[in-house]
This record gives C-alpha cells, structure tokens and sequence, in this order.
C-alpha cells in the first residue's frame, strides 16, 4: 500500500528572495510530481516538520516546482536559510485546485491580496498558457505597501500583455508608487465585464477575502461563480487527522478550493 | 457458527491463539479493567465479561505515536511483531470502529456532494486486517454507562471475529467473520454444541444488563440519540459552551480516551540527519489546533472548542456519515478532571427551546 504520510525527497536548486519576508525556493523532487493549479503541496525540512503550501509554479512545468512563501513560523523561518543543494521533502498534490476547464469561453476577474500572490501566480500562468480559450482576463491584486509586492518585474511583464486587463494597489502609498492607494475592492469598480455569467476567483488574507466575496457578489457574479481558496492548518492533507475542517468538508481534500455557495452556510467560515 | 466452550477450554483457546497472536485479555486492577498480556496461565485477575476497558480500543490500531516514515524510504516502517487478539472488546468499543474505520478508509473520500477521493491510511487498515478481534457480553454495568442512549446494545452484534457471551461454566461462542469462522474450525475439539437451554440463559442474561443500562440512563436523565437531531445548529449560539467550559483545563484527556476521536498530528523528529515522522493523538480542545501558520485561530476561545468538539460527533459525522461519534462509553465522564458531565451537556442542548 502507498504510504501517504512519506515525503518524496526533492533537491533545492535556487532560493529567490522577492522581499525581506517572502522567498521563492524552486526544487526537483526525486519523483516528478505533477499537480493543477490551486492544489497543495506539505514540504518537509527535515528534521524540523512539514508545513502546507500551494505552488507558485507552472503546473505545466513537471520537473521543477515553485513555493513562495512568507517567514511566519518554524518551517517557514527554516525554508528561508535553505541553499541550493539542500535536501528537502514533498507530499501531494492534495485536495481540489481550479477548475479552469470549467472557465472556457468565460470572462475572468482574478482578485489577489497580499500572500495570496503566490498561488496566483500558479493559476496566471495556466489561464496565459490557455489563453485563447477565455473571453476576457482581468487582474485586480492588492498589498499593503509596495515593498511587499510580490513577483514585481514579473507582474511588469504581465501589465504588457493583450489578453490581460490588469490593475493594482497599496494600502498605503508611498513615493515610488504611482498607482492607486486603497483597499483592493476599490479597483474593482468599474470593471468591463458580464459579472452574472463570469467567473470571480479570489485569494489572499481572509479579511480581504471576506470583503472582496461581498462586493464580488454587488457586482453581480453569482455565488456558484465565486472561487475561494481556503486557509486551514492542514496537517495530513488526506482527511485523517482532522485539522482542517471547514462545516461537512475538510479542506485539504474537498478544497481548498470552494466556490461561495458550498461554504457560505458555515459558521465563522473568515476567521 | 455459534459454539459452547467450558473455561477451561477457553484458557486451552488462548493458550492455542498465544502461537499466532499476541493475545491481550482484560484484567482488573482495583475497579478498572485494562488490556494486559495472556501469558499462558489462567489468573484470577482475568475478566471477559464485567464492562469496557478503561483504555479505548483504538490504542491497538491507532496508536498514540507510531513511526509512518522513516526517511525518504519508500517501504512502509513495520515492526513485524505478530498481530494482536484482543479478547473481551465490548460492544461500545466496536461502535469506535464505525467511526475510525470510517475516517481510516476510503470511505471519508466521498463527501455529501459526491465528490470522491480514496486516500487511506494504511497502517490502520494493515492493523484491522491482521488484527483478531474476540468480543464479549457486558455483564454488569458501571454507573457512566449509557450505550443505549446511543443506540448501543450492551453486547456485540456486528464487527467482531468471535464474540463470547458468558454464561454458567463458560461462554458461548459466535463467529461473524471468516476469520473468526476459521478459529473456531481449527479449534473445534475444544468446543461443545450450544443448546438452546443456552441460549435462552445468554438472552436472559443479556436482558437483565439491557435493563440495568436503562435504569442509569432513567436516573441521571439521559436524552436519546433520537431527539439529538440538530442539536448543535438550534445552540450554536448558545450560552451553555460558555457556561460547559467555565472548569475547563484544557488537559485533552477527553478525546484521548474516547473511542471515536480520531484526529492526529504529524511530527516529525527532531534530528536533521535522520527525518523521521510519526502521526501522534492530537486534541481540539488544545488552542493551536486549528491555528493557520499565518496566526489566524478560528476557535481561539475554549468554549469554542469546547463547541467544536460535540459539533463533530453530533453534527458533522450523522452528516458525513450517518452516524453519531459517540458510544455511550462514559470514558470522558470519568477521565474530566474538570467533571465536564457529556450526559448533562446532551440534556441541556436538548432542552434547551431557545
Ligand atoms: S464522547 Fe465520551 S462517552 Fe462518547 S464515545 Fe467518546 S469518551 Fe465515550
Ligand atoms: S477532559 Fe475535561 S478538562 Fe480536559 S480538555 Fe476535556 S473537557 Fe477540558
Ligand atoms: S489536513 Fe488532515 S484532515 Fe485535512
């Protein structure tokens, strides 16, 4: 019987630092995995423990992956020090990414904040790499300040393309920026789209994501439409050990990504 | 099939098991029960009947830590010890297994909205596989049963091997697998046909436990499963987590006794030059349990664990699985330091009209 709980072991062959806090580590795992965009993975350093996270990377790229990630604890301190060279492990993919077969001939409004980037980036990449078979792409990403945007010279690239109408914003603005200071649910006012038959995809901090939900839903897409990728302290990532419950569902396998009408009769489904 | 076996006969059973199993038998210290090793010789200590372990039987399957990586090794960590039997499981305990086999299979993988997926977890199905399971009646009760109330006959009659019910001179026995069918088979010079004078002894019996059980479940006025239905959305707003979780010391030992809880963490060894890991009982009632890695905990309060804990064996599992998570085994009654009463908490939130 396959062994769930065994990591794959994978070599680190570069540690790109985006910001003082978030890095990007790219490693090649021993096995190739192949995972679609929005599913997790758990990386292992070892001797210190596991953490989950959802790659950064091209799904369609199946040697390497990618994981952004935010110093926010034990494992996440650890996966900032590691080198090229070091030996890590990886579990997954786990759970239900986006659907995007489901997106063909629709027009799409994709809203990030903050840590959300990192996923997102996953999921661009895929919708560019597809891109003739969606109607319209619109990006909205928002983050505190300028320093803690995320892939910079990257999102560069992508505010050049055609088939991409893209906008961002700080909370706080500050000299070298030049865009638009606020929230992100201000630049999604206005937006050219058909709201009640597109599709809306959101994902970053959960306050961000309570508010964008609400206005995606003034705007008119319907709850059905609305997909969320949900935090949970995933552990097992396989729903046997119970961490990650969200109402009848455990995130790690029945999501993390949700659409609004599944989850919106749960209690505390922001906290 | 459905034999009689003298004690003496049982003891030689044992004794016969002793060769392919390690044969655990319940015995009693003072006025509990534990799992203890059978040695090959009779003691006095040895009780097949009386009630449930103090220990929930999931600790033969589930182990409170147990190795399931080793490395980047691809074989599955085993310790290659001979399979358990374990002989006087009550019927409580089996009802455990509804809910562990349940979680542990592939059967969690499908969720009310028919979505699949069939991850298991395999060293606990390898442990229900190999393991034996010998059940018995309860003959006596203690004042915290109240397996009835959860649908719980108080003597087996499904998911057991063999099941042994005690009467004069010795026990009945039934088999209800193959495994178990085959045990008898190899063992049959040690067994008498079971007559139905027997028989109807083993149904008195049976009877006379059944109603000691209602009497408890009349004197401390315990809800049935029946009316439990909703329960946790009609109070979920309601003052009694709050009040419930006031003595709460936020110790664990309620899920670490309790048969049906389940969940674990993973943790892995402290040692860079050798990964390691283990999947370790972890408890909800613990703060960090939910806790995101980004510091967000949507339960940071204990009366919303506190909450959290009945709304997942009475709201989340009769939803997923049709089924309540509790046995009815009392254990967490007993274990509670804080004496947080499971049976007056069901009665409050029944009673409540809100
Ligand atoms: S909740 Fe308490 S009474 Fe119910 S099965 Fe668990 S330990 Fe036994
Ligand atoms: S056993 Fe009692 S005190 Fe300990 S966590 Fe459970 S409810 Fe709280
Ligand atoms: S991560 Fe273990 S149940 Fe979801």
């Amino acid at each position: 019987m396959k062994n769930p709980y065994r990591p794959i072991k994978a070599e680190v062959l570069d540690v790109i630092e985006e910001t003082p806090t978030i890095s990007t580590v790219r490693f090649k795992p021993e096995e190739s995995i192949t995972f679609a965009t929005g599913q997790f993975v758990e990386i292992t350093i070892p001797g210190v423990g596991e953490a989950p996270f959802t790659p950064s990377s091209k799904p369609s790229e199946k040697k390497v992956m990618e994981v952004t990630v935010m110093k926010v604890g034990k494992v996440t301190k650890k996966i900032h020090e590691l080198k090229k060279g070091d030996v890590i492990g990886v579990r997954g993919p786990f759970g239900k990414g986006y659907p995007v077969d489901d997106f063909r001939d629709k027009e799409i409004l994709v809203v990030g904040g903050g840590c959300g980037f990192a996923p997102l980036r996953s999921l661009m990449y895929e919708l560019f790499h597809r891109s003739g078979q969606f109607k319209k792409l619109f990006f909205r990403g928002g983050c505190k300040t300028s320093k803690e945007l995320v892939f910079k010279s990257e999102i560069d690239t992508w505010a050049e393309r055609k088939d991409l109408d893209l906008k961002l914003t700080v909370d706080v603005g500050d000299s070298q920026w030049k865009g638009n200071t606020g929230v992100v649910t201000t630049i999604l006012e206005n937006i050219d789209m058909d709201c009640a038959s597109g599709i809306a995809i959101i994902c970053g901090p959960p306050i961000m994501m309570k508010f964008a939900t609400k206005k995606a839903l003034e705007m008119g897409f319907k709850e059905e439409n609305i997909y969320l990728s949900m935090e949970k302290n995933m552990s097992c990532g396989i729903g046997k050990c119970g961490h990650c419950r969200l109402g009848t569902y455990y995130a790690c396998k029945d999501g993390p990504v949700f659409t609004y009408d599944k989850i919106k009769n749960f209690s505390n489904i922001w906290d | 099939m459905i034999k009689f076996i003298s004690h003496n006969n049982f003891i030689r059973l044992l004794a016969q098991l002793n060769k392919d199993y390690r044969v655990y038998v319940p015995v009693k210290r003072e006025d509990k029960r534990f799992y203890g090793r059978f040695e090959n010789t009779p003691t006095e200590d040895i009780v097949i009947g009386e009630v449930r372990a103090f220990e929930p039987l999931k600790a033969f399957f589930f182990k409170g830590r147990e190795k399931v990586a080793d490395g980047f090794k691809a074989d599955m960590p085993s310790s290659g010890d001979k399979p358990f039997a374990i002989v006087g499981v009550k019927a409580c305990d089996l009802k455990g297994f509804k809910v562990q086999d349940y979680v542990f299979s592939a059967k969690s993988g499908t969720t009310p909205d028919g979505t699949n997926n069939d991850d298991t977890d395999p060293f606990y199905l390898q442990m229900r596989d190999k393991n034996l399971i010998i059940s018995s009646d309860c003959t006596c009760v203690i004042d915290t049963c109240f397996c009835l109330a959860l649908g719980v006959k108080p003597y087996p009659q499904d998911d057991f091997d063999i099941n042994l019910s005690q009467i004069n001179g010795g026990f009945i026995v039934e088999s209800s697998s193959e495994k178990g069918e085959k045990v008898i088979q190899q063992n049959l010079s040690l067994m008498e046909e079971s007559t139905k004078g027997k028989l109807s002894e083993r149904d008195k019996q049976r009877d006379k436990v059944v109603k000691q059980i209602e009497k408890n479940i009349q004197e401390n006025d315990i809800p049935s499963q029946k009316v439990f239905e909703g329960i946790i959305e009609k109070n979920y707003d309601s003052g009694i987590w709050e009040e419930e979780a006031k003595t709460c010391v936020e110790c664990g030992a309620c899920n670490t006794i309790c048969p049906t809880c389940h969940c674990f963490l993973l943790y892995d060894q402290k040692d860079a030059k050798k990964m390691a890991r283990f999947r370790i009982w972890d408890s909800c009632m613990v703060k960090d349990f939910a806790r995101v890695a980004g510091g967000a905990n949507p339960r940071h309060k204990l009366w919303m664990r506190l909450r959290n804990r009945f709304e997942k064996k009475f709201d989340f599992f009769p939803k997923v699985a049709n089924l309540y998570a509790c046995t009815g085994c009392g254990r967490c009654i007993s274990a509670c330091p804080a004496k947080i009463d499971i049976r007056k908490v069901l009665k409050k939130l029944v009673d409540n009209k809100k």
